[in-house]
């Protein structure tokens, strides 16, 4: 492992956990505007955080150990992942960081803790979030790995760095296919990241919660550490659509002025994107837990449909 | 060296065989003990030679006996049986060290000496198949592996289910026997030998009903749907230790079976792959979806080994989809997938089976709805029983996830098939490939959840108690080879001579700990590390119930609802009225109930075809002497005029 990867690692993983809570806020705050509202600081995020922090964490009796290593497990595999996918600066792939395959599972962990700890109070609240989570992670899978194999198979290669030094050092980064699938991956974003018309992350109603009702039971700096993953799995998706699609300022060489700029610019495209989701939420209602499969199924279609065009030409 | 520790292992074994049927009038712990003794001991042998065999590659082919010219009965240990018979040892060890005490608790006083003998045979059975050098001897092996194990399923035969279990079992695996033999015959046909060894002619229509019958009775024996139905069946009847032999280890002899005959015996085509494909991805999608279903623990269990024996046949077929697309590295890392999920699944799911074992022991039942709390009441077994579930579901860094991911990275690179339509066809296998992993994700997550998480909920439950060591020392050497093949997946590989097929497991399990141990070490310093143990809310009551909990049913309900169609539930809906308008309600019954497709539209027909057949043949024989002198007669008159025809 070179020191160009220890240095990426650590500038990475602070940049995401520095970037993510910022990202959670600024949606709010467009959803916020759009319904008329000022919204709370863009820096309200850190300042929850910081708050839950402080306080103590309540346990169920009945729980079990799986309450109590779920923040750890999830906050672990969060920054895991967060390793392979370069925010700002590209280096060279070490080991297995940066196969997609493996990101796309290191996430599942984080999930499958989550999953187990929404049962392990007994509140009947976590068990619907998640039994709900489980239903839609099963049924979106296939389209999760149809849009990474086509990924993979335009780009020819599993690797995520490697597709990112492809569009970082094309000149006509944006091909109609990569659009197709720039889309389809924000479908993914929508549901992985339990968002409007999927999922409501602001209530904290029976009949609207998911994300939300697995969590209920976490509290203090437990809590914190689910929010700030669910947040790191939000900037990560984002960043690897904007790093697909925009990756322009995007560098492959270490360089102190490079690095600063393309955080910069990373800051700006994300800015843009998440305004993009905050429309996107703002502009439809919550659908009915059973006719999410349709909306799946469409996005299952569309990202074949993106395969099929690239086979047969 | 390796011949002689290998009939000593073989000799161990029937040696403890023999002297559990010797003294099966006494029922005595120490007859159990020395008759399983003998199990692990072989295992040791057995698992010492194949690891030596795996890491130097050499080849062992030795003849024991001979009483005809041509059927031998001699051995041949090459890799793929040195890996297969370290897969028996290593289960079939565990599974001993677990049984000493699990037998103690079981009921049947001096059959249980009986149980032993028929466990002894069945492992040497399995042995014997893998390291067969001939077809001949590798059908008859074939043959007392599923005599043994229809003995050990029928334990308990005082039981209807069983009894029901043991007929479906003996028909299917003779029908396995059956296709085995057609297939054994026909290529004897083809070759006039009974040599496991390479074709030379190919394309022959004969040459392709060997593959085909030899496949239907593989995947007969592996539970392949649509002849999985023993499997449910059979797995909940038979003790613990049973279904862990039987699902762990008997399901991947099958697969030994059809790898070594594709690999040594057969040139594959392209459409073979295709069949084998298109079967695993059935398996494994219908396999898992069936098992959400499920709520007898070892039902559930049963049918998850459906899908995974499914996967390890996606990875067979996309080998040979590569191999004849011209892409050897991508064939050598989808079967070497195919192969390590094999282990891997004997691994997790003889664990599963034994701690779901040790479970129904602790609460006397099998459905899980009737479970709950147990991880407080079993802290061990429900710990063993969660690295199965993790590495079942496919996670990093455990050892499930390693062999999927080499599947799954085949299937990323399969893109470079030129033909058109076969591409299509990957990518639907692929998306099913996906679907299959989430699911297995959500019905681990429901299944450990049900059984060891929340509130206790029946009596028994409540009352259950840990079990005793030797029940947790077996499986804990499964779980220990679950995370340790996991995490060293990829230095496994470079050690037999395959680097650079899987990313560097190792690597990610360190970063994980690492990530976990820097939270940890933040929070310790600067957060607050106050904690309290408090009912938390739970929508307004005093304290939480059994009652409001979400139960198993209620958890797989949205899937159950959006995979309708595939479940085909029927919904039986009768009323009668006192009144010619229909409104004056007298009677009624409602009930939804699951139609067991494969059971009411392919087996039920096909017996009542067997017995039809039978039945109009049976009229001949009536029993009456002036009918027979007239079959005679005419027999006799149709030779004579058969031989004039052709003098």
């Amino acid at each position: 492992m070179s020191l160009d990867f220890v240095v990426y690692m650590m500038v990475n993983t602070l940049l995401v956990i520095a970037a993510a809570p910022f990202f959670v806020s600024f949606i709010k705050k467009v959803k916020a505007w759009t319904q008329g509202r000022r919204g709370p600081s863009v820096f309200q995020t850190y300042a929850n955080l910081a708050k839950l922090l402080k306080k103590e964490v309540i346990y169920s009796p009945h729980s079990s150990r799986i309450m109590r290593v779920t923040p750890y497990v999830n906050i672990a595999a969060a920054l895991v992942a967060s390793l392979f996918v370069p925010l700002a600066f590209v280096p060279e792939p070490v080991g297995g960081i940066g196969n997609i395959i493996l990101f796309l599972y290191l996430l599942a962990l984080g999930k499958f803790f989550m999953a187990l700890s929404g049962l392990d109070a007994g509140s009947s609240f976590g068990g619907m979030g998640s039994s709900r989570e489980m239903s839609i992670s099963a049924v979106i899978e296939p389209t999760t790995i149809i849009v990474f194999a086509a990924l993979a198979f335009v780009f020819k290669t599993l690797n995520i760095f490697t597709i990112f030094s492809v569009t970082a050092g094309s000149s006509t980064p944006v091909t109609p296919t990569l659009i197709l699938l720039g889309i389809s991956l924000f479908i993914i974003l929508i549901v992985e990241t339990s968002r409007i018309p999927v999922d409501n992350p602001e209530t904290h109603l029976e009949l609207t919660m998911i994300h939300e009702g697995m969590i209920l039971e976490q509290s203090g700096r437990n809590l914190a550490l689910m929010e700030l993953s669910s947040g790191i799995k939000l900037t990560l998706l984002i960043a690897l659509l904007i790093n697909l699609v925009l990756p322009f300022g995007l560098g492959t060489t270490l360089t102190v002025a490079g690095i600063a700029i393309a955080a910069v610019l990373f800051l700006l495209k994300g800015v843009l994107l998440g305004g993009i989701i905050g429309l996107f939420e703002s502009s439809m209602s919550k659908m009915r837990f059973f006719r999410l499969p349709s909306l799946f199924a469409m996005a299952f279609f569309f990202s074949t449909l993106t395969i099929i065009i690239e086979v047969f030409t | 060296m390796i011949p002689e520790l290998f009939i000593t292992a073989i000799l161990v074994l029937l040696g403890g065989a023999l002297l559990s049927f010797a003294l099966s009038s006494r029922d005595e712990r120490t007859v159990r003990t020395v008759a399983l003794g003998s199990a692990i001991i072989a295992s040791v042998f057995l698992a010492a030679l194949s690891l030596f065999t795996l890491l130097t590659g050499q080849n062992f082919v030795f003849t024991v006996y001979q009483p005809f010219p041509y059927l031998a009965i001699s051995f041949f240990i090459d890799r793929l049986a040195a890996f297969f018979l370290l897969l028996i040892a290593i289960i079939g060890g565990c599974v001993a060290v677990y049984t000493v005490e699990y037998f103690e608790h079981l009921g049947g006083g001096a059959r249980r000496n009986h149980l032993c003998a028929f466990g002894n045979l069945f492992i040497l059975a399995m042995v014997l198949v893998v390291s067969s050098a001939t077809t001949i001897s590798f059908l008859l092996f074939w043959e007392l592996m599923a005599a043994s194990s229809f003995f050990l399923v029928m334990y308990e035969y005082t039981r209807e289910e069983t009894r029901k279990a043991g007929v479906f079992y003996f028909i299917m695996t003779q029908l396995s026997t059956l296709f085995v033999m057609l297939g054994i015959f026909a290529l004897y046909v083809q070759t006039g030998s009974f040599a496991i060894a390479p074709l030379t002619a190919a394309g022959s229509p004969l040459i392709t009903a060997a593959f085909l019958a030899l496949f239907v009775g593989f995947a007969i024996k592996a539970g392949i749907i649509p002849f999985h139905k023993w499997l449910p069946y059979a797995h909940p009847a038979s003790p613990s230790p049973i279904s862990a032999l039987l699902s762990g280890v008997m399901l991947k002899i099958a697969v030994y079976g059809l790898i070594r005959f594709l690999l040594d015996v057969f040139q594959p085509d392209i459409w073979w792959g295709v069949l084998i494909l298109a079967a695993g991805t059935t398996s494994a999608v219908l396999g898992i979806i069936y098992a959400l279903k499920e709520h007898d623990v070892k039902a559930m269990l049963a049918y998850s080994s459906i899908e995974n024996v499914g996967i390890v046949f996606v990875g067979i077929g996309l080998s040979i989809i590569l191999s004849a697309a011209n892409l050897p590295l991508l064939a050598t890392i989808s079967l070497l997938g195919a192969l390590f999920h094999a282990l891997n699944h004997a691994l997790f799911k003889a664990l599963l089976f034994l701690t779901s074992g040790s479970v129904v022991h602790a609460t006397h039942t099998r459905d899980i709805e009737h479970m709950g709390g147990l991880a407080h009441r079993m802290p061990w077994t429900s710990g063993l029983f969660f690295v199965g579930a993790v590495s079942i579901s496919a996670l990093p860094p455990f050892n499930g996830f390693a062999s999927e991911l080499m599947i799954f990275s085949a299937f990323f690179s399969s893109v470079a098939v030129v033909d058109p339509l076969l591409k299509v066809l990957l990518f639907i296998s692929l998306a099913l490939f996906a679907l299959t992993s989430a699911l297995s994700m959500a019905c681990f997550v429901k299944a450990f959840g049900s059984i060891f998480l929340a509130l206790p909920r029946s009596s028994e439950s409540e009352k259950a108690h840990e079990v005793s060591e030797m029940m947790l020392i077996g499986p804990g050497i499964l779980a220990a080879a679950c995370i340790l093949l996991g995490l060293f997946s990829y230095k496994i590989f470079f050690l037999v001579g395959y680097p650079a097929v899987i990313p560097d497991m190792l690597l990610i399990g360190i970063l994980l700990l690492v990530m976990a141990a820097l939270t940890y070490a933040f929070l310790y310093f600067f957060a607050s590390r106050e904690v309290r143990v408090s009912e938390t809310w739970g929508c307004g009551i005093h304290s939480q119930q059994p009652a409001t909990e979400y139960t198993g049913h209620g958890f797989s309900e949205p899937i159950d609802i959006i995979f309708s169609a595939i479940y085909r539930t029927r919904t039986k809906n009768e009323r009668t009225f006192f009144d010619r308008a229909n409104c004056i309600f007298a009677e009624g019954t409602g009930e939804i109930r699951l139609m067991k497709v494969f059971e009411e539209y392919l087996y039920l027909p096909l017996a009542r075809f067997a017995v039809w057949a039978a039945e109009s043949i049976s009229r001949f024989q009536n029993g009456c002497l002036d009918t027979y002198l007239l079959y005679v007669f005419v027999a006799v008159v149709a030779v004579i005029i058969f031989l004039g025809w052709y003098a």
